[in-house]
């Protein structure tokens, strides 16, 4: 083994294979690609070695800053010149590296696509749809009449499923919402007919249901032209029911490599088991704890001595630190002795960096290995819920904003209703979340809750205390401590200028806590958040996201609050770093018997830590109730469409899994319909015959439970047909 | 307990549990940042020296700025006089102690008062918003229009009433009148992005009063240009008496400011060049110190400046040479 570890580079291009298997439309060879920065030279992609044949999708995988949008970009000859990049990218036999700009463009946008990240600004404001959609043929297709391309970015457009699509070439970028400009980023990256499509994070910023949208147009247009697709990703489920193969990324260097099954059935590599456990799933009630991975990834800018991981790997041995360990097939690791051909060739295909890989398998338990916690067990788990006192209620709360118009004289032409009659309450050591898509008025309904104004419009009690009667200062300093919020951006919510110990002392000082106290309790507040007590004189920008979120989780607990709100709280954090706040969350309820209001767009965090859930469309509750009965049993169309639209991080389960496809976007709240608001992209009232859609169209379904089923649902069909259209399942 | 808990956490237990050794106060971060910065410091120690020479520097020489000494007239530095005289047989050290006193009084008190008027001011502007803002703005907007110039000349010419104060008080007040406009401006834009930001809706939420907010928020958050304004404004006072004394219509006689000396040398640099180059220099000293001093104060002020210090620097020279 020690051989290997220290083979030098022309030894291992000859192991790998120098020459890609000659039907490989990319075969990338040692891509190494390192930036100069103030603080010395960053190696950012460390000999990533991938062959792409057609049609195939190989999904990368990796957290932020482990190379993989650099690998693509490299591959794409988007770096920078600063950038020095060696190794070798070959498209069809054809080596790409070292070619000028001029000549790079001819292979760009024909034969090499690429799909950004925010569809916000990809496309040029200035410039309609269509417009850019012919840039992209007139480039490559100088001779193409001008009909021609007309009438092929129409069928573009139908391909990526844009309604209207000849109305719709003269509309500009800001007339689309973010998934249709996804759709047409993805027109113009297929216009070409591509050979290679890479979408970097395509969905990242997009809703659940419009991701679930936006990956059928990815695999239609896959589909149509049979193009090779690269996914660049750090979501685990997404590429699951896509790629045929993954490569894991951890610090610039392909880790794990193998088909989808090897990688999540089979995983040999420490961090990608952890990668694994750490994502909650949507799918099962299993409340265990998540595999936290502690620590973060090396400083890329000093050379990296043992293996990557070593710093933040439970097994890591003496072993690990004496150099790097190499990317070897698993299966001749374990018996290297007596390989013949047939089984290299099987072999070769599942590879993984880790000396112990052998010892690792399908069978062995994340949740061992990282030490995961135990689930922890509040006091008020065994008391009903009933008995439980209210610490949070909302009756008929409703927030409408006015929309204006004109400049001198402002005319009223209609109201936005954010938050429409909401009523719901929350029992001690409850967790209760919001879901829904964006829009859908999850944070105005947070914001209203925190406002606690006796001008609001319905009511709001926090442990008895009113909003109507809340008028003085005194009440509402006592409601302040009863209630504190932790916020989606760890690094907005803290003052950059405030140390840590300012931070967490500003709560306690507005109590009027004497200094000594407020010095003790903080120190308790460092390590009840599991941070170091002696990182109270840093300033924020000194830590970590995670580390940051606990910090702004420790000034909310500062109080000794009853309640804590939660605003999407590791929606900016990575898949690793998220299990470690999640953990945290789930034992500070137990053991200081918290309750939270939690809003969240991720439907598997909201499942693995909720007790309730409440789903809300265009300011409405449309199903609520035990998370567990609302996840199994969902009633609402809405709330199949939402939870059938997750990708699990399961490749068999995905593939067969139905998936409800919902049309178009949340509707504008100015045309909310009179009726039921879901009823202009629901799947079942599509399917419903004439008479039965009237119903839908004129009255408005009230929340109401049924018997059998604990939650309370708002539709008259719940358990209607899907309308065959909407329904996709891939074999 | 759990793993979430750091071991290393657990070992300095014992020694955090009063915790009083490990909290430092924040003025002692600022000020070991601010020691960090070399040049900072260096400026420090000049505009300090300038300082003391300004206030004990008559010590130095047995003259005073009024006596004339009849035997040296218009005299080269000499035992008698270190700087020499001016052409009226006056000591040009005390001529320079009590210019240099001038000018240091007149620049902390304009670029002092000034920023804190801007502050207030502008900090008002974004914090009640609305009407207020609209007429506040207004009247802004109305002061920068103003010709500084002319209104600097009538108030110093004595005319309208005020000739018995000191030219140099009515300089302060006139200079201060046109100082703080820009600075108004740029604290309302800034404190009106502040108040959207997460950590002010925090503070909102754990009922802070408002008052506080602006105190501990927006403030301090705005501090690195209020300290950077208020060096800059030091020197933009120097600067603009020199300019109004220069061309007369500033400080006037009997009182000596460094702007005076230097417009009064003009004429006369080649024959008695000591008398332009004296003052000039230490003109540059006084507003070279205060910039040198001005990215060390922004540095300690402002937590996302790299000054941490430099404990990595040589690793990370090493990787360097190896890689390249």
């Amino acid at each position: 083994m020690s051989t290997n570890i220290s083979q030098t580079p022309s030894e291992r291009l000859r192991e790998v294979g120098l020459y890609a298997p000659g039907d490989a439309v990319l075969s990338v060879r040692d891509l190494n690609v390192r930036f100069n920065t103030e603080n010395g030279v960053v190696h950012a992609v460390r000999g990533v070695d991938f062959d792409l044949l057609p049609g195939k999708t190989l999904g990368i995988v990796g957290e932020s800053g482990s190379g993989k949008s650099v690998t693509s970009m490299a591959i794409m000859g988007l770096l920078p010149e600063t950038a020095d990049i060696t190794g070798s990218v070959r498209y069809r036999g054809k080596e790409l590296l070292g070619l000028s700009d001029k000549a790079m463009c001819k292979h760009r946008g024909s034969d090499i696509a690429m799909v950004f990240q925010d569809p916000l600004s990809s496309l040029t404001p200035v410039y309609t749809v269509g417009n850019q959609i012919i840039e992209a043929l007139t480039v490559h297709n100088p001779i193409m009449s001008k009909q021609a391309k007309e009438a092929r970015a129409v069928e573009l457009l139908r391909m990526v499923g844009i309604p209207s699509p000849k109305d719709r070439l003269k509309a500009f970028p800001h007339e689309f919402s973010g998934g249709m400009r996804q759709r047409v980023m993805i027109a113009i990256a297929i216009a070409n007919d591509p050979r290679i499509l890479i979408a970097d994070e395509p969905t990242t910023a997009l809703d659940v249901t419009i991701q679930a949208q936006v990956l059928e147009v990815l695999h239609t247009a896959q589909e149509e032209t049979g193009a090779a697709v690269v996914m660049i990703t750090h979501d685990l489920g997404v590429v699951a029911g896509m790629a045929d193969d993954i490569m894991v990324m951890y610090a610039g260097k392909p880790v794990e490599k193998g088909t989808v099954e090897d990688i999540y059935y089979n995983p040999r590599m420490p961090y990608t088991l952890g990668l694994l456990g750490a994502v909650p799933r949507v799918d099962t009630a299993n409340k265990q704890s998540l595999v936290p991975i502690e620590g973060a990834p090396p400083n890329l800018a000093l050379p990296v001595t043992g293996c990557s991981f070593a710093g933040r790997c439970p097994l890591v041995s003496d072993a690990c630190l004496g150099g790097e360990p190499e990317l070897l097939s698993v299966r001749v690791l374990a018996n290297r002795p007596n390989t013949n051909g047939t089984d290299a060739k099987t072999a070769a295909s599942h590879r993984a960096a880790c000396i112990k890989a052998e010892e690792l398998g399908g069978e062995t338990d994340a949740h061992h290995i990282f030490r995961a916690p135990a689930k922890p067990v509040s006091k008020f788990d065994g008391v009903d819920r009933g008995e439980r006192e209210k610490v949070l209620e909302l009756k008929d709360v409703k927030k409408h904003f006015p929309l204006l118009k004109g400049a001198l004289i402002k005319r009223r032409i209609g109201t936005v209703k954010a938050v429409d009659g909401l009523s719901f309450d929350i029992r001690e050591g409850e967790c209760l979340s919001i879901v829904g898509e964006s829009g859908c008025g999850k944070t105005t309904t947070l914001l209203e809750i925190m406002e606690f104004h006796p001008d609001q419009q319905g009511e709001v009690v926090i442990s008895g205390v009113s909003n109507k009667v809340a008028t003085d200062s005194k009440t509402k300093m006592a409601m302040r401590k009863e209630m504190q919020m932790v916020f989606q951006d760890p690094t907005g919510a803290l003052d950059p200028r405030f140390t840590v110990y300012e931070v967490l002392a500003e709560p306690l000082e507005n109590l009027g806590m004497p200094k000594a106290a407020i010095k003790k309790r903080i120190m308790e507040l460092m390590r009840l958040v599991g941070l170091q007590p002696d990182h109270v004189n840093r300033f924020p920008n000194q830590f970590s996201g995670g580390q940051r979120q606990r910090i702004g989780i420790a000034r909310a607990l500062a109080v000794n609050p009853k309640l804590v709100v939660l605003d999407e709280p590791v929606s900016a954090l990575d898949v690793s770093v998220q299990a470690g706040v999640i953990n945290l969350l789930d034992q500070l309820r137990a053991e200081l018997g918290l309750s939270y209001l939690m809003v969240a767009h991720d439907l598997s965090v909201v499942r693995h830590i909720s007790d309730r859930v409440a789903v809300m469309y265009l300011g409405k509750i449309v199903e609520t109730g035990d998370v567990d009965e609302v996840f199994d049993n969902p009633r609402h169309p809405y709330t199949r469409a939402l939870l059938s639209a997750i990708p699990v991080p399961d490749p068999n389960l995905e593939r067969t899994r139905e998936r409800i496809i919902l049309q178009g976007d949340l509707p504008s709240p100015l045309d909310a319909p009179r009726g039921c608001n879901f009823a202009t992209r629901c799947p079942v009232f599509a399917a419903l015959p004439a008479a039965k859609q009237e119903k839908c169209l004129t009255l408005e379904p009230p929340l109401a439970s049924e018997e059998a089923y604990g939650q309370e649902f708002a539709c008259f069909f719940p358990d209607g047909e899907i309308d065959a259209d909407m329904l996709v399942v891939h074999t | 307990m759990t793993n979430i808990i750091d071991p290393i956490a657990e070992i300095d237990e014992s020694r955090v549990s009063d915790g009083q050794d490990v909290v430092i106060a924040k003025s002692r971060i600022i000020f070991r940042r601010f020691m960090r910065n070399r040049t900072a410091v260096a400026g420090l120690f000049v505009f300090l020296a300038l300082f003391l020479f300004s206030l004990v520097g008559g010590f130095l020489t047995p003259w005073n700025k009024d006596t004339i000494d009849p035997y040296n007239i218009g005299m080269g530095p000499s035992p008698d006089h270190f700087l020499g005289t001016s052409q009226a047989g006056i000591d040009l050290l005390a001529l320079i102690v009590e210019g240099t006193r001038i000018s240091i009084f007149i620049g902390l008190i304009v670029g002092g008062v000034s920023v804190l008027v801007s502050a207030v001011y502008g900090c008002t502007m974004a914090f009640f918003g609305g009407k207020v803002d609209a007429i506040m703005l207004f009247i802004l907007e109305a002061l920068i229009m103003m010709p500084a110039i002319l209104v600097v000349a009538v108030a110093t010419s004595g005319s309208g009433g005020l000739k018995n104060l000191p030219s140099w008080l009515l300089l302060i007040v006139v200079l201060l009148f046109f100082s703080w406009m820009g600075t108004a401006r740029l604290v309302r834009s800034l404190s009106m992005s502040l108040m959207q930001r997460d950590y002010v809706k925090a503070a909102k939420y754990m009922g802070v009063p408002s008052r506080r907010i602006v105190w501990r928020h927006l403030v301090p958050n705005i501090g690195s240009l209020l300290v950077l304004d208020f060096t800059r404004g030091i020197t933009g006072a120097v600067l603009a008496e020199v300019a109004f004394s220069f061309i007369g219509i500033g400080i006037k006689l009997p009182d000596v400011s460094l702007g005076v000396l230097i417009g009064q040398a003009t004429g006369q640099v080649s024959s008695f060049p000591w008398m332009f180059w004296v003052p000039l220099t230490v003109m540059f000293l006084l507003t070279g110190s205060l910039a040198m001093m001005n990215d060390g104060l922004r540095d300690a002020f402002d937590p996302s400046s790299s000054s941490i210090g430099r404990a990595k620097r040589t690793a990370v020279r090493t990787v360097k040479k190896t890689t390249k």
